[in-house]
């Protein structure tokens, strides 16, 4: 019976030594997968593609916008449905302001955000109709993950499509479009222009960082099966 | 069994300082903060205390096992590291039960 006891213990300890280590290891596999997978998204974001190709020939509505479609330069032609402020922007050369952004409406089932301008100068194109055509070409910039300011009616909190789903039936493009022209039939619509902001991965951290998490990891796994040995050793 | 008491003791302070950075400067700048420059500036805190953690365990491990110390205890003493003041605490009893 005590034989037996000893026995499971001592299988007990090794199941346990063993199932550590394997967390261990898979820890820092995944931080080995993370480092790989900023790599691959910083290469997307430094990317800049000057080739103006159509909204919807790289992305559609209700789906997540594919790395190869981010930073790249689009056209779109709709219809201005409805416009927000959304406060405390910050743009590419650091310099916070209230934005002018829109939600135009493509074709006749679906939608994106369309970033405008500034704020300041949304009365400068009065004679823009919301039934009025309007042919954009842009940046397509994936949405914001933290809120800039609060969510109120006529202002959105960041630039997401989540935050304005309730007040559309139409299905929405995921990420925004940062427009650097606008222009209707007769006309171009001049404006200052948004300068975006540079794009980042949203993968938080540095290359180096998980990779030197991996090392810590697989040392941790490394330890642990050393450790009954080395317990050994000192007890003798 | 002093110099494993003396490099626990060196870790167990510098985890205690890194652990107070941790939660008391680099998590409210990245939670409560919206400030991309602050966060840039805080960025090195976790990573610094990752490592700093990893060689804790280490020595804790080692002053552990030398002490015959059972593993409940000893599990004990590696979490001390992940709290501030923890570790702290734990270095003065060690102080107080070995000196």
């Amino acid at each position: 019976m005590t034989q037996k006891s000893s026995f499971l213990t001592k299988l007990g300890q090794v199941v346990a030594v063993l199932l550590v280590t394997a967390l261990f290891v898979a820890l820092g596999l995944w931080q080995l997968q993370r480092a790989a997978d900023l790599k691959e998204s910083l290469k997307v974001a430094r990317a800049v593609d000057m080739n103006v190709v159509p909204l919807e020939s790289i992305t559609s509505p209700r789906q997540a916008i594919p790395p190869s479609a981010l930073n790249r330069t689009v056209s779109i032609t709709g219809k201005y449905i409805a416009n927000f402020k959304a406060a405390n922007q910050k743009d590419g050369n650091g310099v916070i302001q209230d934005w002018e952004v829109a939600l135009l409406q493509v074709g006749d089932r679906s939608a994106i955000l369309i970033v405008r301008g500034l704020w300041s100068e949304r009365l400068l194109n009065p004679d823009i109709a919301q039934s009025m055509d309007i042919q954009i070409e842009g940046l397509l910039v994936a949405s914001q993950d933290g809120d800039r300011a609060r969510n109120q009616p006529g202002e959105i909190s960041r630039l997401d499509s989540a935050v304005v789903t309730s007040l559309t039936d139409l299905d929405l493009f995921d990420g925004y479009v940062v427009a650097t022209s606008e222009a209707t039939r007769n006309q171009s619509l001049e404006r200052t222009r948004v300068v975006p902001e540079k794009l980042q991965s949203r993968i938080p951290g540095f290359y180096w960082q998980h990779l030197s998490y991996v090392v810590i990891w697989w040392l941790m796994a490394a330890v642990v099966v050393f450790l009954p040995f080395y317990r050994r050793r000192v007890s003798t | 069994m002093s110099g494993a008491m003396k490099r626990f003791r060196v870790m167990a302070i510098i985890a205690g300082v890194m652990s107070l950075l941790l939660w008391f400067v680099d998590l409210p700048v990245v939670y409560l903060l919206n400030n991309d420059d602050w966060k840039s500036m805080v960025a090195w805190i976790p990573f610094v205390h990752g490592w700093i953690y990893a060689a804790y365990v280490l020595t804790a491990l080692q002053f552990a096992t030398k002490a015959r110390w059972s593993l409940k205890k000893t599990v004990w003493l590696i979490l001390a590291g992940t709290l501030p003041i923890a570790s702290f605490a734990a270095e003065r009893r060690v102080v107080r039960q070995y000196s």
